[in-house]
């Protein structure tokens, strides 16, 4: 099992569109003989959402305590797909589609999380 | 030199890594991601108002059953495995195993949309259709959106299969094999998240 990192050197592109701007935005390609990473990926995936399941069929926390934990449970699981099955740190030159993922995250999140707070204020507010 | 550099790199990267126009396909894929991101929370937003709205209609403690729901969800977790499946023997080149898992994933995948059909059938029989209530209107649109999100991946992954049988494995069909797995991943956690905030948290009362 090896990991290789590419393109070898952050200062050596080629200058076809593989430049990395920022360190962290550098590309990673993960080459194994086996599919380790999608059986875990797999695997994980499946005791979370189990795990998620059985929380609630048996009511194990208070209501807003439930949900708290299997949306940290749903959100633990989207993590591990996508760094394992949609191998989110593959492109040539800087992962500039990473940045664009976390801002429509940060927009979804605004959205849901607004909508939510506006709309409990209901008859309160006229 | 510099050209030798060049090939040798490129030797090394993926078939799809390998011409900057199709790598251009990959991140404008991934805009179109982020974009479908932001879609979703939308109707996220308006079924998370709306569930308690369910006037004469059910409520989502009514509405649900989540045996068929967590077979769904299995379905579609095995789907998204056989695709990345795929692509690792993409990686490999292994055209033939590549078109197997692919073909896996479609019957999968078909096999959660004819689920969700007679879910959604079901439910109209019983209960009424979306004009009953906010809380079914916000149910139906969002379920119903991922559903045909998924119905399309369908019927291109079932393009693909026939252009990897014609032309076998170029940069330009590893590209469309490869845009399509982020597309049905993506799939699978927006799922992941309708299983929890809609299906399960349904349930908590």
């Amino acid at each position: 099992m090896t990991q290789v990192q590419r393109p070898p050197a952050i200062s050596a592109p080629t200058g076809r569109g593989d430049e990395v701007e920022i360190a962290i935005l550098a590309p990673r390609f993960e080459e194994h003989a086996f599919p380790w990473r999608q059986i875990f990926g797999y695997a994980a995936s499946l005791i979370l959402t189990m795990a998620a399941l059985l929380l609630v069929v048996h009511h194990v926390l208070p209501p807003v305590g439930l949900i708290v934990a299997i949306l940290a449970l749903a959100t633990i699981q989207a993590s591990l797909q996508l760094g394992l099955f949609m191998h989110l740190r593959e492109s040539l030159g800087s992962t500039w589609h990473v940045v664009t993922l976390a801002l429509a995250i940060v927009v979804a999140l605004g959205i849901v999380i607004f909508s939510i707070w506006i709309m409990s204020f209901k008859s309160g507010v006229s | 030199m510099t050209t030798r550099t060049n090939s040798l790199q490129e030797a090394r990267l993926p078939l799809e890594f390998q011409e900057s126009h199709e790598t251009l396909s990959i991140l404008g894929f991934w805009l179109f991601l982020a974009s479908d991101v932001v879609l979703f929370s939308s109707l996220f937003a308006v079924y998370a108002v709306y569930q308690g709205r369910v006037a004469a209609g059910p409520t989502p403690l009514q509405l649900f059953s989540l045996g068929p729901v967590l077979t769904e969800t299995i379905l579609l977790l095995t789907s998204s495995f056989t695709c990345g499946l795929a692509i690792f023997m993409m990686r490999r080149g292994r055209t033939r195993p590549l078109v197997a898992w692919l073909v896996v994933t479609l019957l999968l995948g078909l096999g959660f949309v004819g689920m969700e059909v007679h879910e959604f059938v079901t439910d109209v029989a019983v209960w009424g259709t979306w004009h009953q209530s906010a809380f079914l209107s916000a149910f139906f649109t969002l379920v119903g959106t991922h559903g045909l999100h998924v119905s399309f991946g369908i019927l291109w992954v079932a393009a693909l299969v026939v252009q990897l049988l014609r032309y076998g494995l170029t940069p330009t069909t590893a590209r469309k094999v490869y845009t399509f797995s982020l597309y049905w991943h993506f799939l699978d956690i927006i799922w992941v998240f309708i299983f929890t905030a809609v299906y399960l948290s349904g349930k908590i009362t």
